[in-house]
């Protein structure tokens, strides 16, 4: 027996402590005493703001004064927006999880997981009049006449431009002419460049859809049929190219969601393509630079004037969702309440349901943090140039797929960065798209 | 009486099986295995199965059902110059990676095995970017390399090594981007290659060097000829680890370039999650993840036979 003794601490001490200490962390969650709880609860995942101050409302103040009204207790998890997908594929994988999960775009993929949300629809219209059609072009899916999603709000995007640097030259950055013409005077004047994306991330998939869908061109027609080769796409890639190779530096290839923000706000752009989370972050941190950073619509190209939304908050209730009836009532009961969450937002999250924010275009007019006071008034008719990734038809698992694997992204950037010639990177980007869409159609989704 | 005294007794008797189960043998054998098998089964071999699984079907991450489809997937992956490409930066990222790693781990264990004041403070800073989770690693670097604030550029600049207008865009240029990555990978995999191989120096008895001296052995000799074939069983343990630690990486990639700039960092492992993630296509994400499976094996294999050859018998 002494010999299984190490400096006094027997092996059979060692085994028991070892039993007893693993005993007491799997059998303690259930028998140490909870406090008093809601009688339901309501989970919800959803990201990290942008603007701080939003979670800081939503997180502390909105969810808690709901959760009282209604008997539950309201738990919030917030992640940074690169890890939605691969926490809605855990999800759906174990089957379990939060009752209402936000995308920060369509996600049509997961159609089969989720409830039809016409019923919230439905509830929101007699309520509070119709949505727009971008809410409902990101989350209806007219093949199956599902709606995989329910749009609370989109997010303008913008072009930030630097207001001092393109005065310099005389110009404003109103046509996509412009922006290339103004962005090569002002990176040979002051060897300041534009910064638009090119790169395998959110951000330079908005800007390159602006970008053809301002051209004449897109991946889908509005029927869903793939067109992507087109003489127009053709055209936007010689662009994007002429784009890159006069106003820009190799940067954009390694841009992230944040690129944007820390470029112009560290003097070094003279334009980016952004939410308004560029002025935003300037002006709450009273940086000497948040006066000189103007908006403009989004720029007009060849057929007409059209920029994306920057980002479409789609929340979805899973099938498997513990608490389906709460998750409904909290997304009618958030619409209701929606001023509360554009203001709190400092502007950022625009409503689906116009009529929650009536007054949006006096706020818009006159800022408290902005000067001038109406910089923002710009975004008033922000519907008449905003749309839908799948624009001029709807969002779908292809077109998801598409955006997600950052196909167009990689078919801009070899043919601005001249890896490969225009025609090749459409010729690749079209074989993917077409492997793409013969998935989706098998499985009778598009 | 009997009755009480049998009731008294079924404590003890418990007592004394449960004394007895602790002190067997076998019993403390498998309960010591019993959570590194589970952790096996649960974490690797659990996932292995239904990757295999999920690559002959088309599930997609919004699916629970699935039909078969064969090798249509792997078909449908080898139709991708993504996947080519991604084939190519995974051999290039891991063959240079450990290159540099066997070279730069050999330098620092001859050179750990010196003695100096403060030399376990110096051994526990090189063991710090292996032991500090890779993912906050990767984040300061992503800082190091970033296109406005970095602090190579900075430096240089600085020491007058860039002029005014050179600034490089580390990751925003194809072989800048590759070599970018490389160097984090280097920099992770450095300390534990490095505590293998000043094993396997220590491991060397003092007479050897002792005879090799008296023979008049120069300092090539003695390296080539008895230094390296007596450790060469554990340098080549070390690369075998390294070479699977780097080919399945994707951690490095996903952090810093995101595959990019246009996938010329996308390596098999980070283009499978893309494609199996964030594109929905689980079936071919676990395609295109499978397709280093059966080098690996043999590395696998590699690996065993080789730990049998080191075994002191």
């Amino acid at each position: 027996m002494s010999e299984q003794k190490t400096r006094g601490v027997t092996r059979r001490t060692f085994v028991k402590a070892a039993t007893a200490a693993g005993l007491a962390a799997g059998l303690g969650p259930f028998v140490i005493p909870r406090r008093a709880q809601a009688a339901k609860t309501l989970k919800i995942l959803q990201w990290n703001h942008f603007v701080p101050g939003y979670d800081k409302w939503f997180n502390n103040t909105y969810i808690k004064e709901w959760g009282e009204k209604n008997d539950t207790q309201v738990i919030v998890d917030n992640v940074g927006l690169v890890t939605l997908n691969s926490r809605a594929a855990a999800e759906v994988s174990a089957q379990k999880g939060h009752d209402l999960f936000m995308f920060l775009w369509p996600p049509p993929v997961y159609e089969d997981q989720v409830i039809d949300h016409a019923e919230i629809y439905q509830e929101c219209q007699r309520r509070y009049g119709k949505p727009i059609d971008l809410a409902v072009r990101s989350t209806y899916n007219p093949k199956t006449r599902k709606y995989y999603g329910f749009s609370d709000s989109y997010v303008p995007d913008p072009v930030n431009y630097r207001k001092d640097l393109w005065d310099d030259v005389g110009m404003a950055p109103d046509t996509w002419d412009d922006i290339r013409e103004g962005g090569r005077k002002i990176k040979q004047k002051h060897k300041i460049p534009v910064g638009i994306g090119l790169s395998a991330e959110i951000d330079t998939g908005m800007a390159m859809r602006a970008i053809m869908y301002s051209h004449g061109s897109s991946v889908q027609d509005a029927e869903g049929n793939l067109v992507l080769n087109s003489p127009q796409t053709r055209e936007c890639l010689k662009f994007v190219k002429a784009l890159f190779e006069e106003t820009m530096t190799p940067e954009v290839l390694a841009w992230d969601a944040s690129s944007n923000n820390r470029m112009i706000l560290a003097g070094k752009g003279s334009l980016v393509l952004n939410a308004i989370s560029v002025t935003r972050e300037a002006e709450n941190k009273k940086m000497p630079i948040a006066d000189q950073i103007w908006l403009a619509k989004a720029a007009k190209g060849p057929v007409r004037r059209i920029g994306l939304e920057h980002v479409m908050d789609v929340y979805t209730i899973w099938k498997f969702a513990a608490n389906i009836e709460g998750a409904k009532k909290f997304l009618v009961d958030y619409i209701g309440n929606f001023r509360q969450g554009f203001l709190n937002s400092e502007f950022y999250n625009f409503p689906c349901f116009p009529s929650r924010v009536p007054d949006i275009k006096q706020l818009l007019a006159k800022d408290s943090k902005a000067k001038p006071a109406n910089k923002y008034a710009v975004l008033t008719d922000v519907l008449d140039w905003a749309t839908n990734v799948g624009y001029p038809g709807y969002a779908n698992a292809a077109i998801d797929e598409v955006f997600s694997t950052w196909v167009l992204n990689t078919m801009f950037a070899k043919a601005a960065t001249g890896a490969t010639s225009p025609e090749e990177a459409l010729s690749e980007a079209e074989a993917a798209c077409k492997r793409i869409w013969a998935k989706w159609k098998e499985k009778k989704m598009i | 009486m009997t009755a009480l005294a049998s009731h008294a007794a079924a404590p003890t008797g418990a007592r004394s099986r449960l004394r007895r189960l602790a002190d067997s043998e076998r019993f403390l054998a498998w309960a010591l295995l019993a959570p590194a098998v589970v952790f096996i089964v649960a974490l690797v071999g659990f996932p292995f199965v239904l990757a295999l699984l999920y690559s002959v079907t088309n599930v997609t991450v919004g699916t629970q059902s699935a039909s078969f489809v064969g090798l249509a997937k792997f078909r449908q992956a080898m139709e991708s110059p993504a996947f080519w490409g991604a084939v190519r930066n995974t051999f290039l990222f891991t063959l240079v990676s450990q290159a540099l790693v066997i070279v730069l781990a050999g330098t620092l264990a001859r050179l750990l095995m010196m003695e100096f004041r403060g030399k376990w403070f110096v051994r526990l800073l090189i063991l710090l970017p292996w032991v500090a989770p890779i993912s906050l690693g990767s984040i300061g670097w992503l800082w190091i390399f970033d296109s406005i604030y970095s602090v190579i550029n900075w430096t240089l600049r600085h020491i007058g090594i860039f002029g005014p207008e050179t600034w490089p865009i580390w990751l925003g240029q194809p072989t800048l981007a590759m070599a970018s990555i490389i160097t984090v990978h280097v920099w992770r995999m450095l300390p534990l290659a490095a505590i293998i191989m000043l094993a396997g120096f220590s491991g060397i008895p003092k007479d050897i060097h002792d005879a090799a001296a008296i023979d008049g052995a120069g300092f090539w000799r003695r390296e080539l000829q008895i230094i390296l074939p007596l450790v060469l069983p554990i340098v080549l343990v070390a690369v075998l680890f390294g070479i699977v630690f780097t080919a399945t990486d994707m951690i490095v990639i996903f952090i810093i370039t995101r595959g990019g700039p246009f996938d010329s960092t996308q390596v098999l492992a980070s283009l499978a999650y893309y494609t199996g993630i964030d594109g929905g296509d689980l079936a071919e994400g676990a395609a295109i993840s499978l397709f280093l499976f059966p080098l690996l094996v043999a590395i696998a294999y590699l690996m065993l036979r080789l730990a049998r050859r080191t075994e002191v018998t």
